[in-house]
């Protein structure tokens, strides 16, 4: 059984199809984490001085310190839990905690919908740690120069740390995007039929380990290069100061 | 008229360290005040106080009429009527010389984008950067950072200009740029200002009043040619000694 280049062809279609579902779960999964992380990225650091001025009255402590909390704990939950359980968890253990906890009896949620939600709270959490790190990092005279000027909190966030600290965050956002496609292969467990559940699909029934692993593994290193150049486009474009 | 700016039995501290021991002074509108004194005596703060970068601990801060910490809740007034020029420039990076200077307009007093960078145009030409309007800060050299940076604590038309050591970050041969920009603020435009600085060339030249400093308390003030050529404490007087040999 010499190597056959038409094994390759053959399973490229249905290759292909498990790829673009790859993609999908990748794009949904870090738009969203993105979110995820920004909010609790600047959560961790809610009353803190790296967002402009710490809270002076009682109730905006108060306020601070739950946010920063409920950001603390799911960034450590997240980070200490191996992803695969939380795809476990999410797929298989959250319906039956809705189905203990409520009267409704038929309630499940579709694998794929699964997959995008564990990248999202995932990638989340570390996401959010690229955030804070960028944050912390925006020299402190520049938010005095700007909080002189009389500007708001907000319009501090948005317009003077926003932007600097995004530039510091891209090239640990690329590692972060390219973890995430890769992670998306664990899916196979919950069966969504993405890249690599197609590949070992196809393997199955015509035993081409070698053919078909490597048609995989070029496939990924494609996609997680284009996520590489986008991302290196990006910092170049924004390589200002 | 009330000063514009009155600080009663100001104390100031970090953590256990008291760095200003009731302060009481003012300022009255139009007047140029330059705070001398060695590092560590409280000057930076003191200046860092008005417009509420620093919290005051206890006593009272008036300016412009807001009273702290009573009216805490108008900090951003009282930042609108002062404006600030740091020891390191602090120009946003990723703005332009235009939009660091249009930045404030534009976001604290709510001016369209076109009206602000017309003012952010005039002021660059006023401290002799016109040419420069599309310049990053590290296109430029310290000194022109530094216009730059005057320019924008400007364009919110503030009523009193604070400068916190705006020469101690520069090269020697541009100092004089940035001491002159400040001249003609003070004389053209009558701007009343609170200078922290070495120059004490500039500060008998533009200052009305010069205020000494040492361990967080006001050891001496007076018109600064007298205050230089008399100094009552032996603290002044070794001081100046120091200052004049460099």
């Amino acid at each position: 059984m010499g190597f056959e280049f038409s094994v390759i062809t053959d399973s490229i279609p249905a290759l292909l199809e498990g790829a673009k579902l790859t993609w999908i779960i990748t794009l949904l999964g870090i738009v969203g984490g993105m979110i995820f992380g920004i909010l609790a990225g600047l959560g961790r650091l809610a009353g803190s001085e790296y967002l402009g001025e710490a809270p002076h009255n009682t109730l905006s402590k108060t306020v601070s310190t739950i946010i920063r909390y409920l950001s603390g704990g799911y960034v450590e939950t997240i980070r200490g839990t191996p992803i695969i359980v939380q795809a476990m968890f999410i797929y298989f253990a959250f319906p039956m905690l809705v189905k203990s906890l409520t009267d409704i009896e038929r309630f499940r949620i579709e694998a794929l919908t699964a997959a995008v939600i564990t990248i999202i709270i995932n990638a989340g959490a570390y996401i959010a740690e690229i955030v804070r790190g960028s944050v912390m990092s925006v020299n402190k005279g520049l938010l005095e120069a700007g909080l002189s000027l009389g500007i708001s909190r907000f319009q501090l966030i948005a317009h003077i740390i926003g932007p600097i600290a995004f530039r510091r965050m891209i090239p640990p956002l690329g590692n972060q995007f390219i973890i995430s496609l890769k992670d998306t292969s664990l899916f196979i467990v919950i069966g969504v039929g993405e890249l690599t559940r197609q590949g070992q699909e196809i393997m199955a029934s015509n035993f081409r380990a070698l053919e078909i692993w490597l048609t995989v593994a070029i496939m990924y290193l494609i996609m997680t290069s284009a996520l590489a150049v986008s991302l290196r486009t990006l910092e170049r474009k924004m390589k200002i100061f | 008229m009330p000063p514009i700016i009155e600080m009663r039995d100001v104390c100031k501290s970090f953590g256990q360290t008291q760095v200003l021991h009731n302060i009481n002074f003012s300022i009255d509108e139009g007047e140029v005040v330059v705070i001398i004194g060695p590092s560590g005596s409280g000057k930076s703060t003191l200046i860092r106080c008005i417009n509420c970068l620093e919290m005051i601990s206890s006593g009272t801060l008036i300016v412009d009429n807001i009273r702290i910490p009573e009216h805490r809740r108008k900090i951003r007034d009282i930042r609108l009527e002062v404006g600030m020029v740091f020891q390191q420039f602090n120009l946003f990076p990723h703005l332009t010389a235009l939009g660091n200077v249009a930045f404030g307009p534009q976001k604290s007093r709510g001016m369209d984008k076109s009206k602000a960078n017309e003012i952010a145009s005039d002021l660059l030409a006023k401290v002799g950067l016109a040419d420069f309007h599309n310049k990053l800060p590290g296109q430029l050299s310290g000194g022109q950072q530094q216009r730059v940076a005057i320019a924008r604590a400007l364009a919110v038309n503030p009523k009193v200009m604070l400068f916190d050591e705006p020469t101690s970050a520069l090269d020697p041969e541009m100092i004089g740029e940035v001491l002159d920009v400040m001249k003609s603020i003070a004389q053209q435009s009558g701007m009343t200002m609170a200078v922290v600085t070495h120059e004490m060339g500039f500060a008998s030249q533009v200052g009305d009043r010069l205020i000494f400093m040492d361990e967080g308390r006001i050891v001496e003030e007076g018109k600064p040619g007298e205050v230089m050529k008399n100094p009552k404490s032996t603290r002044l007087t070794e001081f100046l000694g120091h200052v004049k040999h460099h």
